[in-house]
């Protein structure tokens, strides 16, 4: 059979719903399905929310009868949770607020401030860490820790010990193996700390912490939030930094500026984009953390996530409404940086650099 | 190879009257070298090129010569050899005390700086006052007829636009050495020959040493006071335009060099006669050899009768393109390209006769591509 072009005429029912009539417009078939799952998916994405702001202004009473979803018509709102949160426990729930805000500013800071400048130098400096050198470091190490804690010897004599034991060996032994790794093996050496599911560290780090005296302090969950997510900002960043032209750095090179010169004035104005989307997520991540915040503080440093689990250990049973008020009161400063850093994470900003 | 005395031949440059800005210096490189781990990116260049020179390196994608530039730049480092700017050895020295400005193939201008601050970035690196850098940012931007745009941002540009900032910034600073790295190829064909003669018209009004590396032959031509022809890493010829497409020191120069290239035909030399497949010529003074090609240009050929001519082969196509016919002929492994009168006209397929001028035809060994000369000259 001799081959024919199809024709618009010969379109069959199937088509005439789900082919496009004109090209950029969508088919009336597609369109029904199409939104009918976009309405789905909004009101299972925005009902939880809808059901925490009402179940916030219900008394224990409306939540034991309910289900109520309708303020005023099946219930009368009443603001008893908001009381119980900012006048009867206000000191609770304001410390835990600041506690939250100041833990998460300050981690994300130095996060973000370590996690780029180490993506910066992985994207621009070729290393060639030699493998048999860093496998004596790990077995030193090792050692150390168990002469200094199993053994009982003086850690400061341990240290000295292995150390001066290390720059023999790297030296010896380590030079003569030419096993080098590469940048993208330190990358994905990062990466896999974040693999490792935190709670498998978690009794570490406490017995760390309680050891130096730092439990229930800002600074220990300060440094554990930053160094937990320094892999994302690492990983994330690198992909930024790598995809912004070198003629750019090595041009500002040959117009005369230092390193330091070419990162204030070139890459960082140029990578403001990632940096915002980067921060945001590292905040979100370190405002939601639970699990490292349950084992490293006890009141001072409470968080609000901690708060929000506290709620259902109380005398009086899970108290929903208060529960609910606390995560309205969490959710609102993300949503409002969200909003903020928005206007940063625009495409585009390398338009124009390198291409005609 | 013989390569070395080639260069020597034609080492110095025509003393021909040239301006030469008060910054501009002199450039030596000897005997440089680049390895890439087994790599040998370059090997053993040495050329001098003097104040307000413009010097093209040439070749084909790589042969050395982009890292030959970044090497001048100081964006490579010099594996061995010595590099000498004015009088001062700058071999291992840091990009910024070199006194060189460099337009890259892609512009590299800074996309969230405006024109105006990217024409005085270097100044602004340098720490002029406002008040220097506004007057040479305006000073740079009319030589290259941007002082209009000085607010716009790249993004808001078209590509000979970008390129003319990207002039302008390397020149607002008046540096010792000017490099260029195929400034001209992302830009069309129009723009390209327009940009060109812009070029040239700058780099002599300013008078500054320029090195400009390129893999078009025609740009290279154009441009250049002389060209520096490299092939995997080695410098084949340096020699002023004429000279290089005269007189080429190897089969790849003159294969390289002119549109259309030098035409080959393989053969062997007895009794000063050149034998072919498709014809002989008598070509007095070579020696005997049993390998060797022979080349001629095509303006250096002419379209003869049956019994005339020297080669003969069979037309592949005849195009017209406006003021001369181009006749291409199969011979050989390869084609033969003629040009004709615009009038000319040649079915295809038919058998052709060509005469060439034994004076003018060049001699290459074929097994070493090395330039043959008559041993009575």
């Amino acid at each position: 059979m001799a081959y024919r072009a199809p024709r618009i005429e010969d379109r069959g029912a199937l088509a005439k719903w789900f082919e496009p009539p004109a090209i950029g417009a969508m088919a009336p078939g597609t369109k029904i399905i199409v939104y009918s799952l976009l309405a789905i998916w909004t009101l299972f994405v925005l009902f939880p929310i809808y059901w925490l702001l009402i179940t916030s202004f219900k008394s224990a009473a409306d939540v034991n009868n309910g289900p109520f979803f309708i303020p005023f018509v099946d219930y009368q709102p009443t603001l008893q949770a908001w009381r119980d949160l900012f006048v009867l426990d206000w000191q609770d729930t304001i410390r835990a607020y600041l506690n939250s805000m100041v833990i998460a500013v300050c981690a994300t800071a130095l996060c973000v401030l370590i996690g780029s400048m180490a993506a910066y130098a992985l994207a621009r400096i070729t290393y060639r860490p030699n493998l048999v050198t860093i496998l004596i470091f790990v077995a030193i190490a090792a050692g150390v820790i168990y002469t200094a804690f199993a053994l009982g010897f003086d850690w400061r004599v341990s240290a000295a010990v292995g150390a001066a034991l290390f720059f023999f060996l790297a030296r010896a032994i380590g030079r003569r193996y030419k096993i080098h790794l590469g940048n993208g093996d330190i990358l994905f050496w990062m990466i896999s700390q974040r693999i490792l599911p935190p709670v498998v560290v978690v009794i570490p780090v406490y017995m760390m912490f309680q050891s130096v005296g730092l439990l229930d302090t800002h600074i220990a969950i300060i440094l554990t939030y930053a160094v937990i997510n320094l892999p994302i900002v690492v990983w994330l960043m690198y992909d930024f930094f790598d995809s912004i032209p070198k003629d750019l750095e090595e041009s500002a090179q040959l117009d005369g500026a230092t390193r330091i010169m070419t990162f204030r004035e070139i890459v960082l104005p140029l990578s403001r984009a990632g940096l915002a989307a980067v921060t945001l997520l590292v905040i979100i991540l370190c405002w939601n953390e639970y699990l490292l915040a349950l084992f490293l503080s006890t009141t001072e440093a409470q968080t609000m996530p901690i708060l929000v689990s506290a709620m259902n250990a109380g005398e009086r049973g899970i108290l929903w409404w208060t529960m609910s008020a606390v995560i309205i009161v969490m959710i609102i400063p993300v949503i409002a940086m969200a909003a903020v850093l928005q206007k940063f994470i625009s495409k585009g900003i390398l338009l124009g650099a390198v291409k005609g | 190879m013989n390569v070395q005395s080639n260069i020597s031949a034609t080492q110095s440059a025509p003393a021909e009257q040239r301006l030469v800005s008060e910054t501009a210096r002199s450039l030596k490189l000897q005997g440089l070298n680049k390895h890439y781990g087994p790599f040998h990116a370059v090997k053993d260049l040495s050329l001098e090129i003097e104040p307000g020179e413009f010097l093209v390196l040439l070749g084909p994608s790589g042969c050395g010569k982009s890292t030959a530039l970044r090497m001048i730049a100081g964006l490579e480092d010099i594996t061995s050899g010595a590099m000498v700017i004015g009088d001062n050895d700058v071999t291992h020295v840091l990009p910024k005390y070199r006194d060189i400005a460099m337009v890259f193939q892609s512009y590299a201008l800074y996309p969230h700086k405006t024109v105006a601050e990217n024409i005085g970035f270097p100044l602004k690196v340098a720490g002029a006052s406002p008040a220097e850098r506004d007057a040479a940012v305006k000073d740079a931007a009319s030589q290259v007829q941007m002082e209009d745009y000085l607010h716009r941002y790249p993004k808001e540009l078209s590509g000979g636009q970008r390129q003319r900032v990207a002039l302008a910034r390397a020149i607002v600073r008046r540096p010792a050495i000017f490099l260029m790295d195929e400034p001209l190829s992302n830009l069309d064909a129009k723009l390209r020959s327009f940009m060109r003669a812009e070029l040239k018209h700058m780099q002599q009004t300013l008078g500054v040493t320029t090195v400009y590396v390129t893999h078009d032959q025609i740009e290279a031509m154009t441009l250049a006071h002389r060209v520096a022809i490299m092939r995997d890493g080695v410098l084949q010829q340096l020699g002023t335009p004429t000279e290089v497409y005269d007189n080429p020191a190897n089969k790849f120069v003159a294969g390289f060099m002119g549109s259309p290239p030098m035409n080959f035909i393989k053969g062997s030399l007895s009794g000063g006669t050149f034998t072919s497949a498709y014809g002989q010529v008598s070509l007095a003074g070579y020696a005997d050899h049993d390998n060797v090609s022979v080349g001629f240009r095509a303006e250096e050929t002419s379209i003869a009768g049956p019994d005339k001519g020297h080669f003969s082969g069979i037309v592949f196509s005849c195009e017209m393109t406006g003021h001369e016919t181009i006749v291409t002929c199969e011979m050989d492994d390869g084609h033969a390209i003629v040009r004709a009168a615009k009038d000319y006209s040649i079915p295809m397929g038919a058998e052709i006769h060509l005469t060439v001028d034994p004076a003018r035809v060049c001699v290459f060994d074929e097994s070493s591509g090395v330039r043959i000369r008559p041993e009575t000259a």
